[in-house]
C-alpha cells in the first residue's frame, strides 16, 4: 500500500519536470495518508509525531486528536524504504544496483526514471519492466512481439532505428549514432529502417520536408546525395540478424523529388561491403529502393557464400533478367530459405536461369515472383524444376502473364511434387482450358493447402471444385499436425468422413 | 481424438461386460489389493477398446457418429463453418490486392503498348522532320547560289516557311507529349485517389472481416458453450440420477447399519451392566481378601519387629564379645609375629641344611652311579654268562631229553609190539601202530620254535654288534642257529645291501624318526618296515630271501675269476667266523666258500627282490603265523608229553589185555588139554600110520590096478 502511493508520488512529478521532484517526493514521504499533500508546511517532522506516541502505547496512537493541528498518523518509513529513495535520487550521478537485496532491486527499479540517461542505464539495468515503461513512455504502439518479446531490445532497437531515420548526412555528427554503439550492440538484433534522408542541398525554397531536416539545416553544399554509411554501425553490432533498409523518404508529400529516392553506386557498395561483413547476418531486406541490375549483381556478389543469410528480398525494385540470374547464382551459394523478387522485371530469361538453379536446391522454401512478366516460357521452366525439386512449399507467381502451357505443365508437377502447400497463380490468363487441366492435377495431390486462382480466367465450377480439394488437404493436414503419432490411415480416412458428413 | 461421449458409453459397455464374467476382483472389494488390482483391469480393457476403436472400427462410422456428443459435433460444425468464414475473409480482403495487381498488369501491358507506339510515332517524327531539315538545309545551298535578291527573298521566305511548318510540326508533337503528360498526370493523381480508395475499402473490409470474426466466433463459443451445458445438463441430470440412487442405497444401508449399531450397543450394555455387577463382586471379595492379607501382614510385621529388637540385642551382644576377641586376636597376631620370626630363623637354618644334603646326596648320586655302571657291566657279563649256561643247560637237558625218550620209545616200541603181536596173532585183527605226535618227536619239546624275521635280524646285527665290539671273543652270537648254508656275516652284508637299496619301501615319516638313532637300531627299523612290505614275517622266509638272493648271484653270474678273486678275503672272513663259532653246528658242506654278497650289484637287488616276491606269493597262506617269542623255554607241554608217552597204550587196550588175559588162560587149559589128546592123536596117527603102511603094501599090489574099481578113488588119502 505504502509503497505503491510512494511511486505513485514519485512518478508522477517526473512526468512533469525535475524540479518539482524533490519538493513533491519529500512531501510525499511525510504526507502519505495525510488527505491532501498540499498541506505539508503544517505536517510536522516525523520525530515529532513519535515522541508522544511512544509515550501513550498503541491504543492511543490510533486515535486521531481533532484539535491538534500537527497530528498525524503518519509512520516514519523504514530506514530501507530511506536508503532506496535516496539511490532512486542519486541513480544518474551514483548508480548502485548490483549490491542490493533481490526485493530492494525490485523496488529500485519500479521507482528509477525511464528518463535517465541511457549511458547509465543501458549496461546495467536487465530488469524488463523498466524497460517496459521506457518503451511504452516514448511510443503508444509498442509491439514487442516483433523485437523477440524482449522489452529492452525493442527499446533499444528503436532507438537506433529513430536515429537512422533523421540522420542526415554531413549535417547529423556520426557520433551521435556511434555514442549509442557500446551501449547497444548487446541488445539490438534487428535494424528495420524505413526511410534514409539525403544530405541536405537545396536551395532554400525547396526545402521543409521534414521537420528535423529544417531545424537543422545549414548552408552545407555537396554534390553528392549519398546516404549514411551503415559499416561502422553493423560493424559494431555482435548480434544483428535482419537488416530491412529503404532508401527513400516517407511523407514527402508535394516535396517530391526524384533526388530523394536515389539508391547511388556508393551506397550501394558501401552496403554491400557491410552486408559481407556481417556474419551473423539472417534476414536482408532491400524494397522501394531502385535497385536495378547492377547493383543487384554487385550487392548479391557480396552476398555469394554468406555463412548465414537465410532470406532476401529484394521486393519493389527495379531488377531485370540479369540481376534474377545473379538471383539464380546465389541460390547455389548460399543457404537461401527464402527469396522475394515481387515487382520487379524479370521477364522469361531471369525466370529460366532461376529455373536451372531451383531445379538442383534443397534449401529454397519459398520463391516470390509477384508482379513480374516471366510469361509462359519462364513459367514452364519453373514447372519443368518443380518436377525436380523436393524442396520448395510457396510459390507466388501472380500477375505474370501466364497461361495455358504453364497451367498443363503445373498440372503435372501438381500429381507429382508432394513438397508444395502453397501456389498462387492470380491474375493471369491461364482460361478454361488450363483450369481444367489444373483441377485434374489437384485431384491427385495430397499436400497442396493454398492455390490462388483469382481473376486468371478460369471457369467457377473448376474454381470450386479445386476449392473442394484444398479443404480436403487442409482437413488431412490438420489431422496429421493434430495426432502426428497416429496412424496416417485412419488420420485421412476420418478426414474424408468428416469432409462427406 | 476419442469422442468423450462413445468412450463413456463404451467404458459402460465395458463395465457390464466386466461385471458379469468376471467375479475375481471387484472394485468394492474390502481388500486393498483386489481393488488396484480390478481398477489396472478396468484401465487396461479400456485402453483396449480405445486401440481398438482407433484401428479397425471404422467400419461403423454411422454409428459412431451418431454416439458422438453433441458438443463434439458442435465443435466440428463451428471449426468448419470459421474456417470457412476465415477464407472467405482472407480472400475478400486480399482480392483487392488482386484486384490492384491485375489493374497493374493491365496497365503495364497497355503502357508498353502506348510507349511501343509513341517510340513508333516520335521515330517516324524523326524521319521526316529531318527529311524536312535536309530539304531546308540542301535549299540553304541552293540560296548561297542565287545572285538575285528577289529570289533570294522568296527563298528565304520559303525557307522561313518551311522552318515554321518544321517547328510547327515539334511544337505539335511537344504539346501532343505534353497534353499526353497531362493526362498522365491526371491518370495519376486519379491513380492515387483510387488507391487511397482502395486502402479505405481495404481498412474497411478488414475491420468489417475483423467485426465479422468476432461475431461469428462469438456465435459459435456461444453454440459451443450451449452444447457443452445442454451435455453437462444431461450429465448432470444422469449423474444426479445415479448419486440419488446411491444416496438412497447409502441411507437404506445406514438405516441398517444403525439399527445394527443399535441393537449392538444396547447388547453391550447389557454386557456392560453384568460386567459391572460381577467386578463389583469381585472387587468386593478381593478387597476382603486384601484387608485380611493386611491384617495378617500387620501382624507378621510386629512379629517381625519383635524379632528384629531381639536380633538387635544379639548383635549387640555378638558385636561386644567380637570386640573383646578382636582385642584377643590382636594379641595372638602379635605372638604369631614372634613365632614367625622365630620359625624364619628355623627355616634358614633347615635352608643352609638342605644344601648341604643336596651336596651330599649328589656326591652320594654319583657314586651310586658309578656303582650302577658296574653293575651294568656287571649284568651284561652275567647275561653273557646266562646265556652261556642256558645253552649248556639246553644241551644237557637236551641230552637227557634224549636219553630218557630213547628209554621211553623203547618201552613204547616193545608195547607196541607186544599190542601188536596180541593184535595179529590173538585176536587175529589188522594191527595199525598209532601214529601219536609224540612218538615222532626227537629232542626237547618246543625247541623248534620258530622266530620272527625281526628277532633274526635283531640277533644278526647283534652279533655284528658284539664282533665289532669284541672281536676276539670267544662266542659272537654262537647261540644263532643260522641255516645250513650260510654264515651270519653273508647274511648281514646281504641286509645291509637290502637295506640300502630298497628304501623306497620305507615311509618318509619313519625315516624322519630314525635320524637321531643309532646306526644299528636304524637299520633294524629299516629292515623291519622293509620285511613288512615284502611280506617276510618268519625266520624260514628270511632264510629263503637270503638263499634266493647267493642261488641267484649264483645263477646269473657266470663263474668268473673275479668271483674267486674278490671272494678270497670273505672266505677267509667266513673260516674266521667259523673258526669263532666252533659251537655252532655246521654241516660240511658250508664250509665251501659261498658266494659273496659283496658280487651281489646293488642294481640287482630290485630285480632279485621282485624275483623273491613273486615267487613267495604262492606258498603263503596256510601258515599262521606264530608269533611268540619265547626265551623261557616253555615246559608246560613236558609233562604233557610224558604223561601222554605213558597213555601211548590206551585203557581199552589195557581192558582188552586183561580179558584177553583171561581168556587165554581159558585157552591155555583147552590146549593143555588139547595137548594130552594131541599126545593121543599121536599115538593113534602112530598106529594109523603102520596100518596105512600095511594098507599101502597092499594098495601097491597089482591086483588093485586090474580091479574094476580102484580103492584109492574110494576112500581119501588123509592129508597133513
Amino acid at each position: 500500500m505504502e509503497e505503491t502511493q510512494i511511486t505513485s508520488s514519485l512518478s508522477f512529478p517526473s512526468w512533469s519536470s525535475t524540479s518539482t521532484q524533490d519538493q513533491s517526493s519529500t512531501a510525499g514521504q511525510a504526507s502519505i495518508t495525510g488527505p491532501q499533500p498540499s498541506k505539508s508546511s503544517a505536517i510536522p517532522p516525523p520525530v515529532k509525531s513519535k515522541g508522544p506516541s511512544s509515550g501513550a502505547g498503541v491504543r492511543r496512537m490510533r486515535r486521531i486528536i481533532a484539535e491538534d493541528a500537527e497530528w498525524s498518523v503518519a509512520i516514519v518509513p523504514l530506514l530501507t524504504e530511506l536508503c532506496i529513495q535516496h539511490i532512486v535520487k542519486n541513480f544518474q550521478n551514483n548508480p548502485i544496483l548490483k549490491q542490493l537485496l533481490p526485493e530492494h532491486q525490485k523496488k529500485v527499479l519500479n521507482q528509477l526514471s525511464p528518463d535517465l540517461p541511457l549511458a547509465v542505464t543501458a549496461n546495467l539495468i536487465e530488469d524488463e519492466n523498466y524497460w517496459r515503461r521506457c518503451c511504452t513512455q516514448r511510443w503508444p504502439v509498442c509491439h514487442v512481439d516483433e523485437h523477440g518479446g524482449s522489452w529492452k531490445r525493442m527499446f533499444f532497437e528503436l532507438h537506433l532505428e529513430n536515429l537512422l531515420k533523421h540522420f542526415i548526412p554531413s549535417t547529423t555528427d556520426p557520433e551521435v549514432i556511434l555514442s549509442l554503439l557500446p551501449l547497444c550492440r548487446n541488445y539490438v538484433h534487428t535494424i528495420r529502417v524505413d526511410q534514409f534522408l539525403p544530405p541536405v542541398q537545396l536551395p532554400p525554397p525547396l526545402r521543409g520536408r521534414d521537420q528535423s531536416d529544417s531545424s537543422s539545416e545549414g548552408e552545407m553544399e555537396e554534390p553528392a546525395t549519398d546516404h549514411y554509411q551503415l559499416g561502422d554501425l553493423v560493424a559494431g553490432l555482435s548480434h544483428l540478424e535482419e537488416l530491412s533498409l529503404v532508401y527513400g523518404v516517407k511523407d514527402c508529400g508535394m516535396n517530391f523529388e526524384w533526388n530523394l529516392f536515389l539508391f547511388t553506386y556508393r551506397d550501394c557498395h558501401s552496403l554491400a561491403a557491410t552486408v559481407k561483413a556481417c556474419h551473423t547476418l539472417k534476414i536482408f531486406r532491400l524494397t522501394r529502393s531502385k535497385v536495378d541490375d547492377d547493383k543487384a549483381r554487385i550487392l548479391i556478389c557480396s552476398l555469394l557464400d554468406h555463412a548465414a543469410l537465410e532470406e532476401l528480398d529484394l521486393s519493389h525494385n527495379l531488377i531485370g533478367d540479369r540481376g534474377a540470374r545473379a538471383a539464380a547464382k546465389l541460390l547455389g551459394h548460399s543457404r537461401l530459405r527464402v527469396l522475394n523478387l515481387a515487382n520487379n522485371q524479370v521477364r522469361a530469361p531471369g525466370a529460366q536461369s532461376l529455373a536451372h538453379a531451383l531445379a538442383h536446391n534443397s534449401n529454397l522454401v519459398s520463391l516470390n515472383l509477384r508482379l513480374n512478366c516471366i510469361e509462359d516460357e519462364g513459367g514452364q521452366a519453373l514447372a519443368h524444376a518443380l518436377q525436380t525439386n523436393k524442396c520448395l512449399t510457396t510459390l507466388h507467381l501472380g500477375g505474370n502473364e501466364l497461361s495455358e502451357p504453364t497451367a498443363t505443365l503445373l498440372s503435372q508437377v501438381l500429381s507429382i511434387n508432394t513438397t508444395l502447400t502453397s501456389i498462387n497463380l492470380s491474375c493471369n490468363h491461364i482460361g478454361l482450358d488450363g483450369g481444367k487441366q489444373l483441377l485434374e492435377g489437384m485431384s491427385d495431390n495430397k499436400s497442396l493447402l493454398e492455390f490462388d486462382l483469382r481473376l486468371s480466367g478460369i471457369a467457377q465450377e473448376s474454381e470450386y471444385l479445386i476449392g473442394q480439394a484444398l479443404c480436403a488437404n487442409r482437413e488431412a493436414a490438420r489431422q496429421r499436425a493434430l495426432s502426428p503419432s497416429h496412424f496416417m490411415s485412419p488420420a485421412t480416412a476420418k478426414g474424408h468422413e468428416n469432409l462427406a458428413g | 481424438m476419442n469422442p468423450p461421449g462413445s468412450l463413456r458409453v463404451l467404458e459402460e459397455k465395458e463395465k457390464e461386460h466386466l461385471a458379469t464374467p468376471t467375479v475375481g476382483p471387484s472394485i468394492h472389494s474390502d481388500i486393498p489389493q483386489e481393488r488396484i488390482q480390478a481398477r489396472r483391469l478396468r484401465i487396461a480393457a479400456r485402453l483396449e477398446a480405445r486401440r481398438r476403436e482407433a484401428l479397425g472400427e471404422y467400419l461403423d462410422g454411422k454409428e459412431s457418429e451418431e454416439d458422438q456428443s453433441k458438443s463434439y459435433r458442435q465443435k466440428e460444425e463451428s471449426r468448419l463453418k470459421l474456417a470457412k468464414l476465415l477464407l472467405c475473409g482472407t480472400e475478400l480482403v486480399t482480392n483487392i490486392q488482386v484486384a490492384a495487381d491485375i489493374r497493374e498488369v493491365h496497365r503495364r501491358v497497355e503502357e508498353e503498348e502506348i510507349k511501343r507506339q509513341r517510340l513508333e510515332k516520335l521515330e517516324n517524327e524523326v524521319k521526316t522532320s529531318q527529311d524536312k531539315f535536309d530539304e531546308i538545309t540542301v535549299k540553304w545551298e541552293e540560296g548561297k547560289q542565287k545572285r538575285i535578291p528577289q529570289d533570294l527573298w522568296e527563298m528565304l521566305n520559303a525557307q522561313q516557311v518551311h522552318c515554321a511548318g518544321l517547328i510547327e510540326d515539334k511544337n505539335k508533337l511537344i504539346s501532343e507529349l505534353q497534353q499526353e503528360l497531362e493526362t498522365k498526370h491526371d491518370q495519376y493523381v486519379k491513380d492515387l485517389k483510387k488507391q487511397s480508395g482502395d486502402i479505405c475499402l481495404l481498412l474497411e473490409r478488414m475491420e468489417e472481416q475483423v467485426k465479422n470474426v468476432m461475431k461469428a466466433f462469438r456465435q459459435e463459443l456461444q453454440h459451443i458453450e450451449n452444447a457443452f451445458e445442454v451435455e453437462r445438463q444431461e450429465l448432470l441430470t444422469s449423474n444426479k440420477k445415479k448419486w440419488e440412487q446411491a444416496l438412497q442405497a447409502h441411507n437404506a444401508k445406514e438405516m441398517e447399519y444403525l439399527t445394527h449399531r443399535i441393537k449392538k450397543v444396547e447388547d453391550h450394555e447389557k454386557q456392560l451392566n453384568k460386567q459391572r455387577i460381577w467386578d463389583c463382586e469381585e472387587y468386593n471379595t478381593i478387597k476382603i481378601k486384601l484387608e485380611q492379607d493386611v491384617q495378617i501382614l500387620e501382624q507378621q510385621l510386629q512379629q517381625m519387629k519383635a524379632t528384629y529388637q531381639l536380633n538387635q540385642e544379639k548383635l549387640e551382644y555378638n558385636f561386644q564379645v567380637l570386640k573383646k576377641r578382636d582385642e584377643e586376636s590382636t594379641v595372638i597376631k602379635s605372638q604369631q609375629k614372634s613365632k614367625i620370626n622365630c620359625l624364619h630363623d628355623v627355616l634358614n637354618n633347615l635352608r643352609s641344611k638342605y644344601n648341604k644334603q643336596v651336596k651330599q646326596f649328589q656326591e652320594e648320586n654319583q657314586s651310586l652311579t658309578s656303582d650302577y655302571k658296574r653293575l651294568v657291566t656287571q649284568f651284561k657279563e652275567m647275561q653273557k654268562a646266562i646265556r652261556h649256561f642256558a645253552l649248556i643247560d639246553d644241551k644237557q637237558f637236551r641230552e637227557i631229553w634224549l636219553m630218557n625218550e630213547e628209554e621211553a620209545k623203547d618201552l613204547i616200541s616193545r608195547a607196541f609190539d607186544v599190542d601188536r603181536v596180541i593184535h595179529t596173532h590173538h585176536l587175529g585183527l589188522p594191527w595199525t601202530a598209532p601214529d601219536f605226535w609224540f612218538l615222532k618227536n626227537v629232542g626237547p619239546i618246543s625247541q623248534q620254535q620258530r622266530k620272527s624275521a625281526t628277532q633274526i635280524l635283531e640277533e644278526v646285527l647283534m652279533e655284528a654288534e658284539e664282533e665289532g665290539a669284541e672281536e676276539a671273543a670267544s662266542e659272537p652270537g654262537s647261540y644263532l642257529d643260522l641255516p645250513k648254508q650260510v654264515s651270519a656275516k653273508t647274511t648281514r652284508k646281504i641286509l645291509m645291501l637290502l637295506c640300502d637299496e630298497s628304501g623306497f619301501l620305507i615311509e618318509s615319516k619313519l625315516l624322519s624318526l630314525l635320524l637321531p638313532l643309532d646306526k644299528n637300531e636304524c637299520y633294524l627299523l629299516k629292515l623291519d618296515a622293509i620285511f613288512s612290505a615284502l611280506g617276510i614275517e618268519n625266520e624260514d622266509d628270511l632264510y629263503k630271501l637270503v638263499d634266493f638272493f647267493l642261488r641267484y648271484q649264483a645263477h646269473h653270474s657266470a663263474p668268473s675269476q673275479e668271483r674267486t678273486s674278490v671272494a678270497s678275503p670273505l672266505e677267509k672272513l667266513d673260516l674266521q667266523g667259523e673258526k669263532e663259532g666252533s659251537l655252532v653246528e655246521r654241516e660240511p658242506q658250508e664250509k665251501q666258500p659261498p658266494p659273496s654278497p659283496r658280487l651281489i650289484h646293488p642294481n640287482d637287488v630290485l630285480k632279485i627282490l621282485e624275483a623273491f616276491v613273486t615267487g613267495l606269493r604262492k606258498p603263503r597262506d596256510f601258515r599262521a603265523p606264530v608269533k611268540l617269542l619265547k626265551v623261557v623255554r616253555d615246559d608246560s607241554k613236558d609233562s604233557e608229553y610224558w604223561k601222554a608217552l605213558t597213555t601211548v597204550i590206551p585203557a581199552t587196550t589195557l581192558n582188552l589185555w586183561d580179558a584177553l588175559y583171561t581168556a587165554l588162560e581159558k585157552y591155555h587149559l583147552v590146549l593143555t588139554q588139547r595137548a594130552k589128546l594131541l599126545i593121543e592123536n599121536s599115538s593113534l596117527e602112530r598106529q594109523n600110520t603102520e596100518l596105512q603102511q600095511l594098507l599101502q603094501q597092499y594098495v601097491d599090489s597089482k591086483i588093485n590096478s586090474e580091479l574094476q574099481v580102484p580103492p584109492t578113488q574110494v576112500f581119501r588119502v588123509p592129508t597133513k
